[in-house]
């Protein structure tokens, strides 16, 4: 799905928008598009982390004059920058805790004693309760490289 | 019976199980059955791993669906992440053929073929549309004396702009059926904006998205709102965990109790808070089940008399 940003005129009505421009200043989707546009995103390492700030509210989409869909437009940029080994080291994790367990976030002890409490099966009836599901899992992220993705960097 | 696969995400499982129970109670009085779906993964969350790898993202939310097409109708939400993801791939797949046929060779690895045969819904949406606001209105036992703070949560609305049901212009749909219950939806600033978790943010930079959050619950506590009314796990996870948090660093001092829409409905149809885990949050709710419990014995009182 080709996210159109050729479409972007560069307004800033986006930026306008953004709540998380509002509270970090580096964070600037105008900015990032523009970049896109141009093929300088591996030039500009300065722009990782800030790429990943985004919430994914769809704010600036919203506000767009030029109807550009701004976060495929995005995600495109981050996994560019992800293909290119720029991972946050909070997003590997996630990543691996989805390996590990098939949930990005999986039980903890106070979730299972909450669970109890109200009569549920301490394990939830999801991937947590079948290795077989689990390896099923494993499988397709493995046949999709997502083991490498999210795999610790070679020291 | 119409029978919807329960698809539960990871926060609610996981954290807040008293939306899981209490999703099941309120369909089960609506007469709505909800299977659990065996086996089911991570939706994967729409923003952080679509953008770490698409087709990663897409292969295991297929995955997902084909779980239900084997047993369901259709599959059912209660987060507005596994909502747009779910939705999102469901969609892409049935008018791809290629991509669809790109994501079952992956899928044929494991025994499993997407076909495109169901919708995804989500629990706030299914009630407003499939059930009617006055059905539910009928199902409401002990009606509710509570001022409400509504979060929509972005990707509950998103989701529903390229459907032809006019529910995502200038959506009243979560009020509505809000104010079913008794209740009164207030008004706030900012009442569309975002709770500053999604995307990855949460993780990636706590102290901005607490900020985020932060403007909300300061409009919200203006209103003069009892608690706050969510329709996704994780933004119920951001204002509650966040709260604290918030309070701590940033010196402030809210109380605002969070609940899931399933969970207030559930109270306004006889549950008891307990059965709901309406107290199994981070933010003290004593004073707030307090109420909600004296108010509803008033109000049978009422209808005794
Ligand atoms: S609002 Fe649209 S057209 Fe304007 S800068 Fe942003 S993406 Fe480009
Ligand atoms: S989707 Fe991302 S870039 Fe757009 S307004 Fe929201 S936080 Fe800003």
């Amino acid at each position: 799905m080709s996210s159109n940003i050729e479409r972007c005129y560069q307004c800033g009505q986006c930026t306008a928008a953004c709540p998380m421009a509002e509270q970090e200043q580096a964070y600037k989707i105008r900015r990032f598009l523009q970049m896109e546009k141009l093929g300088l995103k591996s030039e500009e390492p300065m722009d990782i982390p800030f790429i990943f700030y985004c919430t994914t509210c769809y704010k600036c989409q919203d506000n767009c004059p030029q109807g550009v869909k701004i976060v495929d437009g995005l995600l495109s940029i981050r996994e560019a920058a992800v293909r290119d080994g720029n991972i946050l080291p909070a997003h590997r994790k996630i990543g691996q805790m989805l390996m590990d367990s098939g949930h990005a976030v999986p039980g903890n002890e106070e979730g299972k004693k909450r669970r109890l409490q109200l009569g549920l099966n301490e394990i939830p009836p999801t991937v947590a309760s079948s290795e077989k599901q689990l390896n099923d899992i494993k499988i397709l992220l493995n046949l999709s490289g997502f083991d490498q993705i999210v795999a610790e960097e070679k020291a | 019976m119409t029978e919807l696969s329960l698809f539960l995400g990871c926060v609610a499982p996981n954290r807040y199980p008293g939306i899981e129970v209490a999703a099941k109670k309120v369909f089960s009085t609506l007469g709505v059955g909800l299977a659990d779906l065996d086996g089911a993964s991570c939706c994967p969350a729409p923003g952080v791993f679509r953008s770490l790898d698409k087709l990663t993202w897409l292969t295991l939310a297929s995955r997902n669906i084909t779980l239900s097409e084997k047993k369901s109708d259709d599959i059912l939400t209660i987060c507005n992440g596994c909502f747009s993801t779910l939705k999102d791939a469901n969609d892409m797949l049935k008018e791809d053929p290629a991509l669809k046929k790109d994501v079952n060779s992956k899928l044929a690895e494991i025994g499993h073929e997407f076909r495109g045969t169901q919708d995804v819904r989500h629990v706030v949406e299914y009630l407003y549309q499939e059930i009617g606001v006055d059905k539910v209105r009928e199902a409401v036992t002990k009606p509710l004396n509570l001022r409400v703070a509504v979060h929509y949560g972005c990707h509950l609305i998103h989701p529903l702009k390229d459907s032809k049901l006019g529910l995502a212009g200038k959506p009243t749909f979560f009020d509505e059926l809000v104010e079913a219950t008794g209740a009164i939806s207030v008004d706030y600033e900012d009442k569309m904006s975002c709770c500053g978790a999604g995307g990855g943010a949460r993780t990636a930079i706590l102290d901005a998205t607490l900020k985020i959050a932060n403007k909300k619950l300061e409009h919200m506590t203006e209103a003069g709102a009892d608690c706050i009314v969510d329709a996704c796990p994780f933004c119920h996870l951001q204002f509650d965990v966040g709260q604290a948090e918030i309070n701590h660093k940033f010196a402030k001092n809210y109380n605002l109790p969070v609940l899931h829409y399933t969970q207030l409905l559930g109270l306004a149809m006889g549950f008891s808070p307990e059965e709901l885990g309406i107290a199994m949050n981070i933010v003290d709710t004593s004073r707030f089940i307090e109420k909600v419990k004296m108010d509803t014995s008033e109000n049978e009182v009422c209808t005794i008399v």
